[in-house]
């Protein structure tokens, strides 16, 4: 795989049509995500050509006469209550084209697009009606999941801690991945236990993730968005607001059981005062608390699951997160609380397209078959495989904001 | 204008507490103050016993019995603001604090004076074996456990309240009256505030805060709790409240979650093993504080009640928003399930003023109490305990929170974990600081020895205190000082607010999210007034009744309250005897405007109490028949209404006791078997005279009670709808060629005064006495309707024995006639070998009884018994019916209520029960 320096901007510039073969979508609460596979402008390499600059891939396949598609994956995500801008992108996109050209397929089935999340059920019909796509509904669990493994297992650097603004990528070895937890932070919270592919059981969760931060900060604050709530924690102190430990012991810990006087006693507990109004606390102040208490929340459940099954790694997903520092601090610090330092909180460079990832490798992937079958070796492979060429220079350090693309490989395995 | 008005009601107050003072000034000579106190012995004369200052009586005259019940007092603590503790007094162990982030809970300790008299009956005690001083000592002393709360930013009422009632004081000595205070006091203390506010409590109380870890006395408070109140534990699912009884030694190990402004959770393996394991800062706090800010409320409770009002479905992103109302049924998540608490604010354009606050309140309700749920049944699992108990304030007793609680374990266990809540929920860590005092002697207590009360007047006495302290008090001060509780409710006039439960919502309550089935929410109300934690009392004398069986399995209610309609039937009765009950009460007070006042306020306190149970019936612990009437006693005494029967009841006893000669001449007359009968059928035919029947007291109006006594046993047809008297009697006068040995003691539980002590259970007790069996009278410490009463009985027997010699001789032995001296010590001794005729009390003042709860004369009286007779409605129906001994035991009444005849014999009004189960 060519990942050329500086190339990772998505190649998305509306006026130059890209060759978009593969879509997925994810459509959760608060958030639509879409997976889509374009080819590079060079096209099909030929295979031993492509293969030829991957001797990783060759070793590993140990064979030589597999077909390539050089391209990349990209990733797009939309709040799902402005679900006609993510409709009217497919349509400018043509992705739900596909690798099928109508013209090519006369009096065909719609086109049935793999779809997960809970919006794969209520919006089928927008789909159906306006872009005439059937929404090919897959279990949100198993794409979550499927989409995890793949990351984890294909994509270089796709993991790492962050504790004490300390960002640390780990090299997860793909035969020591499992088991481990999987913690899905969306508008609530799925924990899933993972243990192989397709193995997996949702074991908790909680209703209080990143719509509650958002709904609440809403709410509180006059934030109109995600980010900008994010931001305003940045610069808040949640001290103002809660309760701590120090405040009721008079500035001292509560050291016999090991609370310092800077823990949180009580969320939002100094707010009970009587002479301060909602006006009169900083919206900063209240964004940071109201994050402390939810990363910390999950964080806290997390660990109690894992210590349940003796998991010893957490990976936390999902579109909560946004690589935000301190929500990852918050968790972290969590769970190294919570499990005295003997379980890991991990994040994913992709995890808010966990969903959407899995769903688009659940399918069967005509488009690109096609592509394959028709370009290069004139039959239909069975199995595609993925690659993300782990020799590359990494990313850019974790600014991965979704709206981006990996270059991958596809071949037919 | 206004300050005329405000002059007028000034002056009404001056009256009415002139008038309060009288009562007062009465009260001093009337009511009962009796503790009983633990005295050194060693002293010679000083008995181990309890004493007791008994003056129920205004004529000097009467018999005065030992009644030493320190749970019927009523409250008088207003009046007698300083509690003393004459061995303790460098101790102060009488209150103990848990300043919290939100709230101060305290527990005091009160006991009243001891007044010494002479005890009339030492003769009967020294023959019970009860003051020969084999009686074990009493760890604690008795008195009264009362709960109180405050919030903690209103320090300030706290403090008040403290000086007010000089809690911080060692006794009266100690009392200043001139502002100057030396005190170097110690005061228990625990929770954060125990540090915050030490400098404040020294400042303005002079005394010093003695810190107590916040785990320990959380800890300790919770095992006291389980182990010595009854029923302190119960369950809540979809709206049922059901009480759990734990045995001691199945207590260990728990978990305690302890939610106050954030959530400890402490894994309990015995008294003083404990660990914290866990907790979550998402607790009370967070919910009263987001509350505040998203809505207008002013206080906790306010806020709470706003939820009551409240759906969810309009704050939270339900699986079936994101499903588009579908189950995401593959994991087992409904479409009702809540995926995102307040995340459907996030796709609304909409402000936070567009929201209904009622539905802000409960969607923050539901995701608190889940959340806490889930993190404790998680910790819960991960020591595998099968319990878990929640207590502290954020409860308070609300229903939704309960339920949400206990689905979250629920469900996440699959049911194998239970939550549990205890009634005395927010004062677990006070609880434990009281416990921490050296000489408390809690830890001795038994279940058996604690009796709770819920008095009226607790929310006046109890939370807020009024007046300048008394270190400078002057006349006018010494006025509004001296408001009586009473006077304060007498005032709320109609509006008596704390039992008067919220009113039945809409339908929305508790749909949507978690699956919870509708919750009855709605109908139940947050805890503002503090009612569903009664006072408790501390009575070392109360035992177990040793005769029984089984005490563990024994239920005194004979009729299960939890059934609906049966609770509303005894409700509605209550309800309707009240007005009459009214008019006696104020009656046997002389009929001043005075009482005609206290009648008023008692009638409107207990209607509001049987209001309360109504919505409620759980509201005040486990409920049963027995409890409902024993309310009703307590209530009138709360009132100052000490005997509202006692005119009838001497009228009664005079009519009676004019005809027993001539019915102990026909008794005489007849032969043994037949006089058998004919004393059972007495019995039966006497019990008609109830006050307590609707029915019976309709009668009394059509004849004299002769009359009525004549036609009842004319009815008297055997077969009785239960009838052993065949086996009975062959137990009496045995078999023909099998002659039984007699019973060496009879118990003869007796009921009311007039012809059904009189001319029904006296005859029988001597047929007893003369067949040479020992006869004890057992008969109420307090009154009850017109239930004779222990200190009345012995007039009743001298009386009586003026024309009985059994009856003379018996009384003479059983010491029962000191006071008429008619014996010389030299005719004592001739009669000595003669059998004794007692009276002891029975340590209740309710017209049932409840065994596991006896006066420890009553138990010391039950060791040589070998038979009991339990007889009347109360004690042989509506409680006891199905009790088992370890003796023979005779139940007889006639059922007076047609619905209990047809409940409990299949019968009919009038019939008569002469149950008789031999020991096995």
């Amino acid at each position: 795989m060519d990942l050329r320096d500086g190339q990772t901007q998505p190649i998305l510039d509306p006026n130059q049509p890209t060759h978009v073969y593969h879509l997925a979508l994810d459509i959760g609460g608060s958030l639509a995500k879409l997976v889509y596979f374009t080819k590079d402008d060079n096209h099909l390499v030929d295979g031993e050509e492509g293969i030829s600059h991957r001797k990783t891939l060759q070793k590993s396949n140990g064979h030589k006469q597999y077909p390539v598609l050089n391209g990349r994956l990209n990733f797009k995500k939309f709040e799902t209550s402005k679900i006609n801008d993510c409709l009217e992108f497919i349509k400018s996109m043509k992705l739900h084209i596909g690798g099928s050209q109508p013209q090519e397929n006369p009096g065909s089935q719609p086109i049935a697009v793999k779809a997960t999340g809970g919006g794969a059920y209520k919006y089928a019909d927008l789909f159906k009606e306006r872009l005439g796509i059937i929404l090919d509904k897959e279990d949100e669990m198993d794409c979550l999941v499927a989409g995890a493994n793949f990351l984890l297992e294909v994509v270089h650097q796709e993991a790492f801690t962050y504790m004490g603004d300390q960002k640390q990528f780990v090299q997860i070895d793909k035969n020591d991945l499992y088991p481990y937890l999987l913690v899905n932070i969306g508008s609530g919270v799925g924990m899933i236990k993972v243990e192989g592919e397709g193995k997996f059981e949702r074991v908790s969760g909680t209703s209080i993730g990143g719509g509650t931060f958002l709904g609440l900060g809403k709410l509180l604050t006059k934030c109109k968005s995600f980010d900008e709530l994010l931001e305003l924690s940045y610069r808040g102190n949640n001290r103002e607001v809660d309760m701590l430990v120090g405040d009721i012991y008079g500035g001292m810990d509560y050291s016999k059981i090991g609370l310092s006087s800077s823990a949180i006693a009580s969320s939002f507990g100094k707010a009970i005062s009587d002479n301060r109004e909602r006006e009169d606390y900083k919206p900063e102040d209240i964004a940071r608390s109201l994050l402390r208490m939810i990363s910390n929340n999950i964080g806290q459940i997390s660990h109690l699951n894992a210590l349940r099954f003796g998991l010893k790694r957490i990976f936390f997903g999902g579109f909560f997160i946004r690589k935000h520092p301190f929500t990852m601090d918050t968790l972290s610090v969590a769970v190294n609380f919570w499990s005295k330092g003997e379980a890991k909180a991990m994040f994913l460079r992709h995890e808010g397209f966990l969903g959407a990832v899995g769903s688009f490798m659940s399918s069967d992937k005509h488009g690109l078959k096609e592509l394959l079958a028709n370009e290069v070796v004139q039959r239909s492979p069975s199995k595609l495989s993925f690659a993300v060429d782990k020799t590359l220079r990494s990313l850019p350090d974790g600014e991965f904001n979704g709206d981006e693309s990996i270059e991958c490989s596809v071949y037919a395995a | 204008m206004a300050g005329s008005v405000e002059k007028e009601q000034q002056q009404n107050q001056v009256v009415g507490i002139i008038e309060e003072e009288k009562l007062q000034k009465q009260e001093s000579k009337s009511s009962i103050k009796i503790t009983r106190t633990q005295v050194e012995s060693g002293e010679g004369e000083r008995e181990m016993t309890p004493t007791a200052a008994n003056s129920m009586h205004r004529s000097g005259s009467r018999p005065q019995l030992d009644v030493s019940k320190a749970e019927i007092q009523g409250n008088e603590e207003e009046k007698y603001p300083t509690i003393l503790l004459p061995n303790q007094s460098d101790d102060l162990s009488h209150l103990a604090l848990d300043i919290g982030g939100s709230l101060i809970k305290l527990v005091y300790f009160s006991r009243h004076e001891n007044q010494s008299v002479d005890d009339k009956r030492k003769s009967v005690k020294e023959r019970l074996g009860f003051s020969n001083g084999n009686r074990r000592s009493y760890p604690i002393l008795g008195g009264r456990l009362h709960f109180v709360k405050f919030e903690t930013r209103k320090i300030n009422e706290c403090l008040d309240f403290i000086h007010s009632k000089q809690l911080h004081c060692g006794g009266l000595e100690s009392r200043y009256s001139d502002g100057v205070t030396d005190q170097n006091g110690i005061i228990k203390a625990t929770g954060g505030g125990a540090y915050k506010y030490a400098d404040l409590f020294k400042e303005r109380l002079g005394v010093s805060l003695d810190k107590e870890d916040e785990m320990d006395c959380l800890v300790a408070g919770a095992n006291f709790l389980l182990k010595a109140i009854r029923h302190e534990a119960f369950t809540h699912m979809e709206g049922q409240k059901e009480f759990v009884q734990i045995e001691p030694n199945d207590l260990f190990p728990y978990l305690l979650v302890n939610i106050g402004s954030g959530v400890s959770m402490i894994k309990v393996d015995g008294d003083g093993t404990f660990e914290r394991i866990s907790g979550t800062n998402v607790g009370g706090g967070t919910y009263w504080g987001l509350g505040r800010l998203l809505t207008k409320c002013k206080s906790f409770d306010e806020l709470l009640e706003l939820s009551q009002k409240g759906d969810n479905r309009s704050m939270d992103m339900l699986v079936g928003d994101i499903y588009g109302g579908l189950d995401y049924s593959k994991i087992g998540l409904s479409a009702s399930t809540i995926a995102s608490s307040f995340g459907k604010t996030i796709s609304e354009k909409k402000e936070l003023e567009e929201y209904r606050p009622e539905d802000i309140s409960l969607s923050l309700l539901r995701m608190i109490s889940y959340n806490i749920g889930q993190i404790a049944y998680l910790n819960a699992l991960r020591f595998r305990l099968k319990r878990i108990f929640f207590g502290g304030f954020f409860i308070r007793g609300h229903a939704y929170t309960m339920d949400t609680i206990s689905f979250a374990v629920h469900f996440w266990s699959n049911g194998e974990a239970q939550a549990m809540f205890l009634r005395h929920e927010g004062f677990l860590g006070a609880l434990g600081a009281f416990m921490s005092y050296e000489k408390h002697g809690l830890d001795d207590l038994m279940v058996h020895q604690l009796v709770e009360r819920f008095p009226m007047g607790a929310p006046y006495t109890g939370g807020k205190i009024h007046g300048p302290p008394l270190g400078n008090l002057n006349e006018k001060a010494k006025f509004s000082m001296q408001i009586s509780w009473m006077e304060k409710f007498l005032r709320k006039g109609t509006e008596i607010t704390a039992p008067v439960p919220m009113s039945p919502l809409g339908g929305t309550t508790g749909l949507g999210g978690f699956e919870v089935p509708l919750s009855k929410g709605s109908t139940l109300r947050s805890d503002a007034s503090a009612l569903s934690v009664g006072v408790l009392h501390l009575v070392p004398t109360l035992e177990v009744f040793p005769l029984l069986a089984d005490p563990k399995l024994y239920e005194p209610n004979t009729i299960d309250l939890s059934d609906n309609n049966e609770l509303e039937y005894w409700l509605t009765i209550l309800s309707e005897h009240l007005s009459d009950l009214v008019d006696k009460a104020v009656a046997s007070e002389g009929g001043t405007d005075d009482a005609k006042r206290r009648g008023d306020a008692f009638a409107r306190a207990f209607s509001a109490h049987l209001a309360r149970l109504m919505e409620e019936p759980s509201a005040y612990g486990k409920l049963g028949l027995a409890n409902l009437l024993e309310m009703r006693e307590e209530c009138l005494r709360e009132f100052h209404f000490v005997d509202a029967y006692r005119s009838i009841k001497q009228r009664e006893n005079e009519a009676s006791l004019a005809v027993l000669p001539d019915l102990l001449v026909e008794l005489d007359s007849m032969d043994e078997e037949s006089r058998l009968l004919t004393l059972i059928e007495g019995v039966l035919a006497a019990n008609i005279f109830d006050w307590g029947s609707r029915a019976c007291v309709d009668l009394y109006h059509k004849g004299t009670i002769i009359e009525i006594y004549r036609m009842s046993c004319n009815k008297m047809r055997r077969p009785w709808r239960v009838d052993d008297f065949d086996d009975f009697k062959e137990r009496m006068l045995g078999a023909k060629n099998n002659k039984n040995t007699r019973h060496k003691r009879a118990l003869l539980f007796v009921d009311n005064s007039g012809a059904d002590i009189v001319l029904g259970m006296l005859p029988l007790a001597r047929e007893l006495l003369r067949r040479g069996t020992e006869v004890v009278l057992v008969a109420n410490s307090l009154p009850a309707l017109n239930d004779v009463t222990a200190m009345e009985l012995p007039d009743i027997i001298a009386e009586a024995a003026k024309h009985c010699d059994i009856l003379r001789h018996a009384a003479e032995v059983g010491g029962l006639l000191v006071d008429a001296m008619i014996n010389t010590s030299n005719s004592s001794k001739e009669n000595s070998s003669s059998v004794p005729l007692m009276v002891v009390e029975n340590g209740c003042g309710s017209p049932c009884i409840d065994l596991r709860q006896v006066s420890s004369e009553l138990a010391a009286a039950a060791k040589d018994a070998d038979l009991l007779i339990l007889e009347g409605m109360g004690r042989a129906l509506h409680t006891n019916l199905d009790a088992r001994f370890k003796c023979d035991a005779l139940k007889l009444a006639m059922v007076k209520n047609q619905r209990l005849a047809e409940k409990l014999v299949k019968g009919n009004i009038y019939d008569c029960i002469c149950k008789y189960e031999p020991v096995s």
